[in-house]
C-alpha cells in the first residue's frame, strides 16, 4: 500500500504506474470497497491523506475540500455556518462487516459512489452539487474540470463524470461543491396502515406539491423497521423542512394532501437508516438499489417480491434485499420499467458475474469505453470495478 | 476572430451533397443562396456565413441518416435550434451542413405523476411551461430568449436564466435524452428513473455546445408553481453597499428565487426606454421570494433587515401587476441599450460575488481605456455578470474595439477566480479566451473527451476549443482519408 498526501504525490505515483503498466486500486476510508466487481489483488493507493478543507466561503455558497476529508468533519464545519451539502452524503453501513468500517467515510468516496441519502430529493445527487475538481488522469497529468463558482458553462462539464465513476476515470485531488442553507426546522410525518400502492401515491402527492420535501420514503410493515411502531401494511414517511413558523404551514398543507399524518419523533434516525441501508447489516441478503420511475415503485416492488425492501426518493429508489436466484428477475424488471438495478452488496463471485450495473447496449457501451480511455487509456484506475 | 476558410474540395461536391440530403429529407433541404441567408448567423450577428446547405429533418431516423451520410462524406455538421445563441454556437460553416430542428417540435408526453415532459428538441422553452401550467406546473430554466429558444439548444448550451440559483440550470432539470452520436448511432441516456446506471454521459453532453452529437428527444423535470411569489426592489447609494447586501442575504441562508442587480447606467437606460419608475440610485436589486406564504413572509422580513443594514431603500410588490412593473425594466435592459448605441455585445462572465465592487470598478476603467460605454446587469445570486458593451458597428474598427473590451472584461473575471461564461456558452465568441481559464492539460483532457465522441471532428468544428489538433489516442493519430481533419483551420 502506498500512502499519498498531495496532488504532486498522486502525479508521481500515477506516472510510475503508467511507466510499469501496473493498475491499482484507489482507496480512502475503504467503507465502500465492497461495492462493484472484485478487482483481484492489486497494489493499493491510499488517498485518505489527501484531505482537509481548502477554502470555505459561506457567503459564496461554496466549499472546496480534498477528497480524503471525512464526511463527518465537513458536515460539522458547514453546520457551524448553518449550511450543508445538498446531496445528503451517506455512509452505507450495510457493509458492516468490512474491516475498515470503524473509519468514517470520505467525501471522495461518497462522490465516486454517487452515495446520496433521502435528502437527494430536494437538492439532487452529487452531480448537482459538484462544481469543480482537480484530479490526476491516466497520463499522469494534473488537470481541473469545472470551476469554483456556482454558475459556469465554460468547456465540457467534466465534474458530472466524476460522480458515480467509482474511481475509474481519474484520481481526484480537490473537490468544490455548492452548499445549501441548513433549514432551521425539520420534521417527519408518518402515515400508517398504507399498502404499497396507496403509500407511494401519498408520497407522490407531496412530491408533486410545492412543499419541497427533503425525504419521501415508504416502509412496508413486513420490514419490521425500528423506530416506527406498528405500521400495519406499511408506512409513508414525509420529511419537511423550513424555518420554524413556515414549517407549521407546510405540515398543515401536507395533511390536506394526504390525510391525518402524525409527527414522528424518531424521524431523523429512521431517515438515516433508510439512506444508509443499515437494516441489511445483520443479514447476508444480496443488496440492490433499483431505480424506477416513481409511479412504477409499487408494481416493481411487488413483482420482485423481496424478503426485505423499502422505497425512497418518492418511489424513485427501491432498496431490495434478495436471494441469488432473484438477480435476473430484478435486472429484467428494472430494465422494463426504464430504470437501473445496481448490485451494491453480494459475495465476490456474484459481483464478478453480475457487475455493478447490467451490461449497456453496444453503442452506449462503446462510447462509455471511449470516454474512459480519454481519461485512463491504460486502464490503471480501479480496473474492471465498474 | 477569423472564420475558418471553407474546404474547396467539399464545396466542389456541393451538388452531390445536396442530392444525398434530398434523398433523406425530400421536402426539407434548403439550397438557394437567398434562402440560406436565414441561417447565416445566430444571435451573435457580428459573424455571418452561409452554410453549404441546410437540412430540416422531421424525425430521429432522418437525423441519424443525415449524420451517417455526413460522416461518410466527411462533411461538417452544425446543429441549430432557434438560432438564439449569444456566443455563435449555431454559426454555420461555409463547407458544412446546417441541421435545423424547427420541424421536430412536438411534445410527446406529459407525465404529471412522474413530474416530467418528453419532447422533441425543436419545442421552445416557453412552450413546455405553457403545456403544463394549466395543472399548476412549470419548467424552471428560463433563459431570456425563452419564447424563441428550443430545448435542444438549451441542452446544447446548458442554458440558465433568472432563477438558476434556486432552481438550477438546464443540466439540473434534464432527466434524459435520446442522442445521436457522430457515427449515426442512437443512444438513450437517463430517463424517468433517477440515476445514470453508468457514467453520467447525460451530464457531459449537456452544455457540450453541439460538439458531441445531437439530441433527438428529451425528458425534462417539471415543478409545481410556488403558491406565493413576492418581489422587492432595493436601491443603494453605492455599489459596495448593494454587494454587501447580496452577501448578507445569501449568508443568512436565504435563497431568493431571483436576485438581479442593475447599475446606474442600466437604470438610466431603462428609465428612458420604458420608464419602470426605478429610483435614482447607484445600484438596485430586484428580488423575488417564492414558496408557501409563511416561507415568503419570513424571507421578505429578513431581507428587509439586511437591506436596511446596508443603507438601502426598499419597495415591495405583492400584486401581479406591480411585480410585473418592477421587473419590466430589468427584462427590457438589453432592448434599452438601443437607446444608447446602435449595437451591443452582451458578455457573460461569472465571478465570486465578493469581487463585484472590484470587477465593476475594473470595468469602468476598461470603459475609459477603450472609449466605449458599458452597462452592467448581474444575476447577483449566482454571480453571473452581464456587462453590455455599447458600440456602433458602422464606425470603422469599433466592433474590434468592443470585442477587445469584452475580452478584457472576461480576463478580469478569470483573474478574480471567475469563469468566461455562466450561461451563454463559449461558442466562437470566447473560443480564443479558453487558455485564459484552462491550462494545456485541462484543455487536452477536454479535447480527448471530444475525440471519444467525434474522432473525425465533424461536429460543430471551430467552436469552444482554441486549437484543433487531430485526435490522438495511445500515441496513434486518427487519420481520416489520409489527411488530418480540417487542415484548413488555423492552428495556434
Amino acid at each position: 500500500m502506498t500512502r499519498v498526501a498531495s496532488e504532486n504525490e498522486i502525479v508521481d505515483y500515477v506516472r510510475a504506474a503508467r511507466e510499469s503498466r501496473t493498475p491499482f486500486e484507489i482507496v480512502a476510508a475503504g467503507t465502500r470497497r465492497g461495492a462493484g466487481r472484485p478487482m483481484g489483488k492489486l497494489p493499493v493507493l491510499d488517498v485518505a491523506g489527501v484531505s482537509g478543507i481548502v477554502e470555505y466561503q459561506p457567503e459564496e455558497l461554496i466549499v472546496t475540500a480534498r477528497p480524503g476529508t471525512g464526511l463527518a468533519e465537513l458536515k460539522a464545519v458547514l453546520a457551524q455556518k448553518n449550511q450543508c451539502l445538498g446531496f445528503d452524503p451517506v455512509d452505507w453501513t450495510l457493509f458492516g462487516g468490512a474491516p475498515d468500517f470503524s473509519k468514517n467515510g470520505t467525501l471522495g468516496g461518497a462522490v465516486s459512489a454517487d452515495a446520496s441519502g433521502s435528502g437527494r430529493l430536494r437538492h439532487g445527487p452529487p452531480r448537482d452539487s459538484l462544481l469543480g475538481f482537480r484530479a490526476v488522469n491516466g497520463f499522469g497529468e494534473a488537470f481541473r474540470g469545472g470551476a469554483k463558482v456556482v454558475k459556469n458553462v465554460t468547456g465540457f462539464d467534466l465534474p458530472k463524470l466524476m460522480c458515480g465513476a467509482f474511481g475509474t476515470l481519474a484520481v481526484m485531488s480537490e473537490l468544490t461543491f455548492r452548499v445549501y442553507p441548513r433549514p432551521s426546522a425539520r420534521t417527519t410525518l408518518i402515515l400508517r396502515g398504507q399498502a404499497p400502492e396507496a403509500g407511494f401515491a401519498a408520497l407522490r402527492a407531496i412530491w408533486k406539491s410545492a412543499l419541497e420535501p427533503s425525504g419521501l420514503a415508504y416502509i412496508p410493515g413486513a420490514a419490521d423497521f425500528p423506530g416506527l411502531g406498528d405500521v400495519g401494511e406499511g408506512a409513508a414517511l414525509i420529511r419537511l423542512e423550513a424555518a420554524a413558523r413556515p414549517l407549521q404551514e407546510k405540515i398543515a398543507a401536507a395533511r390536506l394532501l394526504v390525510g391525518p399524518a402524525e409527527e414522528l419523533e424518531a424521524g431523523e434516525t429512521v431517515f438515516a437508516r433508510v439512506g444508509e441501508g443499515s437494516l441489511f447489516r445483520d443479514n447476508d441478503l444480496d443488496v440492490w438499489r433499483v431505480t424506477v420511475p416513481p409511479t412504477q415503485a409499487a408494481r416493481v416492488a411487488k413483482a420482485i417480491n423481496a424478503a426485505l425492501w423499502w422505497g425512497d426518493w418518492a418511489g424513485g429508489l427501491l432498496w431490495i434485499g434478495a436471494r441469488e436466484e432473484d438477480a435476473p428477475r430484478i435486472r429484467a424488471l428494472a430494465a422494463q420499467a426504464g430504470g437501473h438495478a445496481m448490485l451494491l452488496r453480494a459475495p465476490a463471485a456474484r459481483r464478478a458475474a453480475l457487475g455493478l450495473y447490467a451490461p449497456q447496449p453496444p453503442a452506449l457501451a462503446a462510447v462509455t469505453a471511449s470516454v474512459r480511455a480519454a481519461f485512463d487509456p491504460l486502464g490503471l484506475f480501479n480496473p474492471g470495478r465498474f | 476572430m477569423l472564420l475558418a476558410p471553407s474546404d474547396p474540395k467539399i464545396l466542389a461536391r456541393r451538388d452531390s451533397i445536396v442530392a444525398a440530403l434530398k434523398k433523406i429529407v425530400p421536402d426539407g433541404v434548403v439550397e438557394a443562396s437567398s434562402d440560406l441567408a436565414a441561417y447565416e448567423s445566430d444571435a451573435l450577428p457580428s459573424y455571418r456565413q452561409k452554410p453549404l446547405a441546410a437540412v430540416l429533418p422531421r424525425d430521429a431516423d432522418q437525423v441519424a441518416r443525415i449524420i451517417r451520410f455526413a460522416n461518410e462524406a466527411g462533411v461538417p455538421i452544425v446543429p441549430r435550434g432557434a438560432g438564439t445563441s449569444l456566443s455563435g454556437g449555431a454559426l454555420p460553416r461555409g463547407d458544412g451542413i446546417l441541421m435545423g430542428f424547427g420541424r421536430m417540435s412536438r411534445i410527446l408526453e406529459i407525465d404529471y405523476e412522474n413530474r416530467c415532459v418528453t419532447l422533441q428538441p425543436g419545442v421552445t422553452n416557453a412552450a413546455i411551461t405553457r403545456a403544463v401550467e394549466g395543472e399548476g406546473f412549470y419548467y424552471a430554466p428560463d433563459p431570456s430568449s425563452q419564447i424563441a429558444c428550443t430545448i435542444g439548444g438549451n441542452i446544447a448550451e446548458n442554458s440558465g436564466g433568472l432563477h438558476c440559483l434556486k432552481y438550477g440550470l438546464t443540466t439540473n432539470n434534464l432527466l434524459g435524452v435520446k442522442f445521436v452520436l457522430p457515427d449515426g448511432q442512437m443512444i438513450t441516456l437517463g430517463g424517468k428513473a433517477p440515476g445514470a446506471g453508468g457514467l453520467d454521459l447525460l451530464g457531459l453532453i449537456t452544455g457540450s455546445e453541439g460538439l458531441l452529437g445531437v439530441v433527438v428527444e428529451a425528458t425534462v423535470r417539471i415543478l409545481r408553481k410556488a403558491p406565493v411569489t413576492r418581489t422587492m426592489l432595493a436601491s443603494f447609494d453605492s455599489v459596495p453597499d448593494a454587494g454587501a447586501c447580496v452577501a448578507a442575504i445569501i449568508g443568512d441562508g436565504i435563497v431568493p428565487a431571483a436576485m438581479e442587480f442593475m447599475d446606474r447606467a442600466t437604470i438610466g437606460a431603462v428609465e428612458s426606454f420604458n420608464a419602470p419608475g426605478y429610483p435614482d440610485a447607484e445600484a438596485i436589486l430586484i428580488i423575488d421570494a417564492d414558496g408557501v406564504e409563511a416561507d415568503v413572509a419570513d424571507a421578505m422580513a429578513r431581507i428587509a433587515i439586511h437591506v436596511k443594514a446596508c443603507r438601502g431603500e426598499l419597495r415591495e410588490a405583492t400584486e401581479t401587476l406591480a411585480r410585473a412593473k418592477m421587473w419590466a425594466g430589468r427584462k427590457a435592459a438589453f432592448a434599452a441599450m438601443g437607446k444608447l448605441a446602435p449595437d451591443m455585445i452582451c458578455m457573460d462572465g461569472t465571478i465570486p460575488r465578493h469581487a463585484l465592487p472590484r470587477v465593476l470598478e475594473g470595468i469602468a476603467d476598461l470603459s475609459k481605456k477603450h472609449g466605449l460605454g458599458c452597462c452592467n446587469v448581474f444575476h447577483a445570486g449566482d454571480g453571473n455578470l452581464h456587462p453590455l458593451i455599447n458600440f456602433d458597428a458602422m464606425k470603422d474598427g469599433e466592433l474590434a474595439v468592443a470585442e477587445e473590451f469584452g475580452a478584457d472584461i472576461l480576463r478580469l473575471c478569470v483573474a478574480v477566480g471567475g469563469v468566461l461564461t455562466g450561461e451563454h456558452g463559449v461558442g466562437i465568441e470566447k473560443r480564443d479566451l479558453m487558455t485564459e481559464m484552462f491550462s494545456t492539460a485541462d484543455l487536452d483532457q477536454q479535447h480527448r473527451v471530444k475525440c471519444a465522441f467525434d474522432s473525425g471532428g465533424l461536429f460543430n468544428p471551430g467552436k469552444v476549443f482554441p486549437t484543433l489538433s487531430a485526435c490522438i489516442e495511445s500515441g496513434h493519430m486518427h487519420v481520416h482519408g489520409a489527411k488530418l481533419p480540417h487542415p484548413d483551420l488555423p492552428r495556434f
